[in-house]
């Protein structure tokens, strides 16, 4: 995988990696693997109240009594709370920005006050002595709601005697991309093939539900002790409480997963309204069911796909129309709706391009944030429409790819350049390589090949002007400490964070201790999400730790009368390479220092590039930082009489440009292979007029052991990446290939396609009966 | 979260039975608690199985196989005679909830929940399963097949246990088979369960059985389905009346997991499947005589 001609950027070639891209067992392992860490449901504090939170078992309705009374009067509970008792504040739906800054009109009601708009939202919050009590006071509370009619689909809710979901018009969000001219590249094409894609509403099942414990200090601070992705809520916290910014800290906990789940306001908010009215602590644990109907869902897209292409398999146009559920709420639709937009076309050359997308509201659950945040989506149609025009016009799947793959240098469909390498065609010839020979069918047993490459974005919107910040110091003994806001969710966002400064401080990942997820205490970091954390902290973290770096060098060369330049840091020495003489350790080096007054810590903010809004009739212009490109690759074999499909082998191939721990990236690769599998084959929210139907994990199917197949990760390094040392982003780029590979090896085993996901045993059963009439 | 409930946990046998009378019997609790804590279940009293002596026994010997009221599914597939004595259930085993549900579910009290997606059921069917319940006044033996009268609903009266389950140990010329049909493989609740027992005598079926779960509000036998291939050779023409008589006979609902039409038509595929499987590896059997 050598590039002579390196023609893009390619970070720090060639240098000598100690502790990067070594795979380093975690800081966070032992703890894990001992039980020791604790979770934020580990916490509890003498005199802690327990919530609860009633809410609506149905989706669309006026809330005729609210009568609390009863619940109240029961002995041991503190506090019941509903919209009456609560100030005229709404809560955010927005991103949260570092900036502050928020959209118009997309707040949503705290507790109902009167219109319902989804299954589940909150009418009650309820502190008690104990959980049973809790639970006791929830069953006393009375209330009449009066059904009024929902919309329940997208194509519903544009009509025009809908009923409005959200002012004026159930439009929560619209793009447009345009490129070229697609009227003269359909004119130029020898076929032209249309098909339409769809995925479902699927739930983020992290193991850990959302927990918290909030309590009010002497200072008058509302603590909060969370399970979160983004310690940065606490300035919509302080605004829907009414208090200052100040006045709100949010600490995270090691995070029991998120997936974009934990993306969004959750139990928080709740949190820090009981503990100010009862001035004592409170710990709200949601159940499954719970989680079930208390958080945000997957969107469930329509993506339509015209594409046209000659004989020898060159796209000439694409015309793709996207439409997207967005549920009751706004939250972060548009966008996700964006997303989907921009990753439309996949990691294809296509000279005309025209997209439109819309995000639309409902009286279903509301839909926001989840690992592959609408690119996922984009890559399910496209990846099936490649195949289907393979197909149409007899190529092979793979040949077709190659003759369209963007090279890099080339540009995506908003007119941004792409930077780093684009390695589509190479990580998918590396995924058809390790799946070696297809097996043979066997009966009725056929076996299918798929794979699905993709572009992903890293890093988030460029013009939200996303900073992180970092803070590296050095002790007198040598050792190291970080400190950041980054929420470490479970993929060792905090651990990597220690690689880096052990790399460039010459140290071992155990002399480093990472301090992490505070938002009063850390430097703030931003969210895990948008596949930023190790790209944006990392950078602030490398940039704290090379300018300390400079000046323990810099003093190191003093003490051993050498030049700078000839000073090395490594192995908790610092010394001239060339002359076994010079050399000190860093724990003298720092002591020293410290006696004259060296600076031991360096604060460090790394800005993304900062650019403004597209433009809203064409889409052009720069989107994101940069993008992952990789491939996933599967074998199935699918018994063609029951429809049951077993996934026997799954590769996933990412050029994530450097693994700072390959270890955490194979953990990102399989996890997202797995959960790509879910989507693919077995999971499905089912909402029957809004109301969730498969509220638990007997109806809601993640695969099990049982189900999980050979799954192997392969890691290319162009070193090209915006990330520390080149890297790129692997969190959600190992999820979004999945889904579609399985949907194309099952096409390639049973000659036809199922167009909706999941894809169930019966659906395959249909769509074979379908392709033989 | 789980409701308050009395919780009895008896001696012995005899105390057990005594308890009965108003209790419910809490074996592995797989169903029960999940139940009480999702308000399907209003028992207040719950009698704990858990100090029987004896309860776990499992016996093979004189061609009759029995286990104890408190025998596990895990301790089915651990047992090296069962292979034998009872391939269906066997089968049944290995798919049965996941492995922790296997550690603690029952037979008994996966018979007593009468769920027709009951895993075990329609093995046990197959194999002409018989149940032993005891009150503290009588000891009575009772056909699984006769054992379940409406969904959800069977023939133990309330101050009874199911203290064994046995049945005939299959013959050397006898095929024995369960497959389970699910949306996925770990910790599935069964779109469509069967079980087939084959006999074969030279190129006669002396014998069938043919069981099926998740089709009907109980786990049922498709006898007229069986009265199609007793006697007969199993050419392809036979086993297919059987399957289609089977899928004629299935009464399934629409559900999450499936249609009642998909549902009718897996009776046909897997009744199909599984009986050309049974007779074919007795004629091997037969031809390596």
């Amino acid at each position: 995988m050598t590039d002579q001609e390196t023609s893009y950027r390619q970070a720090e070639a060639n240098v000598v990696l100690r502790q990067v891209g070594k795979p380093l067992e975690r800081t966070d392992a032992v703890g894990k693997a001992t039980g020791r860490t604790r979770y934020a449901g580990d916490y509890t504090m003498p005199g802690m109240l327990h919530a609860k939170v009633l809410r609506s078992d149905i989706a669309s309705g006026r809330l005729k009594r609210l009568d609390v009374s009863k619940a109240r009067a029961l002995p041991g509970v503190a506090c019941v709370l509903t919209a009456e008792d609560l100030p005229d504040r709404l809560a955010a739906t927005d991103m949260p920005g570092q900036t502050g800054q928020k959209r118009a009109a997309t707040d949503r009601q705290i507790l109902v006050r009167e219109i319902i708009r989804h299954h589940g939202e909150p009418l009650a919050l309820i502190a008690a002595e104990t959980p049973a009590l809790a639970d006791k006071a929830l069953d006393l509370i009375e209330y009449e709601i009066e059904p009024l009619p929902g919309v329940y689909d997208t194509a519903s809710a544009l009509e025009p005697d809908a009923p409005i979901v959200t002012e004026p018009d159930n439009v929560v969000g619209k793009y447009k991309i345009r490129k070229g001219d697609t009227e003269k590249g359909f004119a130029a094409a020898d076929r032209i093939i249309e098909n339409t894609f769809y995925t479902q509403f699927i739930e983020h099942a992290f193991l850990e539900p959302e927990v918290g414990l909030a309590w009010v200090d002497e200072n008058g601070v509302v603590n909060i002790r969370m399970s979160t992705q983004v310690i940065e809520h606490f300035r919509f916290i302080a605004d829907a409480l009414g208090v200052p910014h100040n006045k709100v800290r949010i600490l995270g906990a090691m995070v029991g997963g998120g997936f974009g789940g934990k993306e969004d306001i959750t139990v928080e908010l709740y949190l820090a309204l009981l503990a100010q009215t009862t001035r004592r602590p409170v710990r709200l644990a949601y159940t499954r069911e719970d989680s079930f109907v208390g958080h945000g869902k997957r969107h469930p897209f329509s993506v339509s796909h015209k594409t046209g292409v000659t004989e020898d398999g060159k796209i000439t146009a694409l015309e793709v129309t996207i439409s997207a559920d967005s549920g009751a709420y706004v939250f972060l639709s548009p966008y996700v709706l964006l997303y989907c937009a921009v990753a439309a076309p996949g990691p294809y050359r296509i000279d005309n391009v025209k997209i439109d997308a819309a995000a639309v509201a409902t009286n279903n659950m509301y839909t926001s944030a989840f690992r592959g945040f609408g690119a996922a989506q984009a890559c399910v149609a496209y990846e099936a429409q490649m195949d289907e025009i393979a197909k149409a016009l007899d190529l092979d799947r793979f040949e077709f790819r190659r003759r369209n793959f963007m090279r890099t240098g080339d540009k995506t469909a908003t007119g941004q350049t792409v930077e780093s390498a684009i390695w589509a065609d190479e990580c998918m010839t590396k995924a058809l390589d390790a799946l070696g020979d297809k097996p043979a069918d066997t009966g009725t047993v056929k076996i299918g090949r798929g794979v699905a490459t993709y572009q992903q974005s890293y890093g988030r919107i460029t013009w939200f002007h996303d900073t992180s910040e970092a803070w590296v110091g050095i002790e007198v003994d040598g050792t190291v400490i970080v400190r950041s806001g980054v929420t470490d969710i479970g993929a060792g966002q905090a651990s990597a964070l220690g690689q880096i400064a052990a790399e460039l401080l010459g140290v071992g990942l155990d002399d480093v201790v990472i301090y992490n997820s505070d938002s009063a205490v850390t430097p703030l970091a931003g969210t895990t999400t948008a596949t930023r954390a190790l790209y944006m902290t990392g950078r602030a973290v490398h940039t704290a730790s090379t300018n300390l770096r400079e000046r323990l060098v810099a003093f190191a060369a003093q003490e051993l009368d050498a030049r700078p330049d000839e000073i090395d840091l490594a192995n908790g020495q610092a010394f001239v390479p060339d002359d076994p003489s010079k050399s000190m350790s860093l724990k003298d080096l720092a002591s020293r220092g410290a006696s004259e007054g060296l600076e031991r810590s360096e604060l460090a903010m790394f800005r993304a590039p900062f650019t403004d809004p597209i433009d809203q009739e064409t889409g052009q212009g720069p989107v994101f930082p940069d993008f992952t490109y990789g491939c996933h690759a599967v074998d199935v074999a699918v018994d063609t009489e029951t429809g049951e499909v077993t996934v026997l082998k799954s590769v996933g191939a990412h050029d994530i440009g450097q693994a700072i721990n390959p270890q955490a990236v194979e953990g990102q690769i399989e996890g997202g292979a797995l959960m790509g599998q879910g989507y693919a084959l077995s999971e499905e929210l089912i909402y029957e007029e809004g109301k969730l139907v498969s509220p638990s994990f007997s109806e809601y199917l993640i695969p099990t052991s049982m189900d999980m197949p050979d799954i192997q990760c392969i890691i290319l390094e162009s070193r090209s990446g915006l990330g520390p040392f080149g890297a790129k982003g692997i969190g959600e780029p190992s999820l979004t290939p999945v889904a579609p590979a399985i949907a194309n090896a099952v096409a390639d085993a049973i000659g036809t396609r199922v167009f909706d996901l999941p894809i169930t045993p019966e659906k395959v059963v249909q769509a074979i009966r379908e392709a033989q009439r | 979260m789980l409701r308050d409930f009395e919780l009895d946990m008896p001696a012995d046998l005899q105390e057990t039975l005594a308890c009965l009378p108003g209790g419910t019997p809490l074996a592995g609790g797989t169903n029960l608690l999940v139940d009480l804590r999702a308000r399907r279940e209003s028992a207040e009293r719950l009698v704990w199985l858990g100090n029987i002596d004896a309860f776990r026994d499992i016996k093979i010997e004189d061609g009759q196989a029995a286990i104890g009221g408190g025998t596990t599914v895990g301790d089915i597939l651990r047992h090296p005679g069962m292979e034998r004595a009872a391939p269906a259930l066997v089968d049944c085993a290995r798919v049965f909830g996941g492995q922790m549900v296997r550690n603690q579910a029952t037979l008994a009290g996966n018979v007593c929940s009468g769920s027709p997606a009951a895993d075990s059921v329609p093995p046990l069917l197959s194999l002409d399963a018989e149940l032993c319940l005891a009150s503290a006044t009588q000891v009575r033996t009772i056909a699984l097949d006769d054992f379940y009268t409406g969904f959800k609903k069977n023939r133990r009266s309330p101050d009874e246990l199911v203290t064994g389950i046995s049945w005939p140990v299959p013959g050397p010329n006898t095929a024995n088979r369960f497959y389970k049909l699910a949306r996925r493989k770990g910790d599935a609740i069964t779109v469509v369960g069967v079980a087939v027992t084959v006999t074969r005598d030279g190129n006669t079926c002396t014998d069938a059985r043919i069981a099926l779960g998740a089709v009907a509000p109980t786990v049922f036998r498709a006898k007229e389905a069986e009265a199609l291939i007793i006697g007969e050779t199993l050419t392809e023409e036979r086993v297919d009346e059987a399957a289609q008589k089977a899928k004629e006979l299935s009464d399934p609902i629409d559900d999450l997991r499936a249609s009642a039409d998909y549902r009718r038509d897996m009776v046909q595929v897997l009744t199909r499947r599984l009986l050309n499987q049974a007779w074919q590896s007795l004629g091997e059997k037969e031809a390596g005589r």
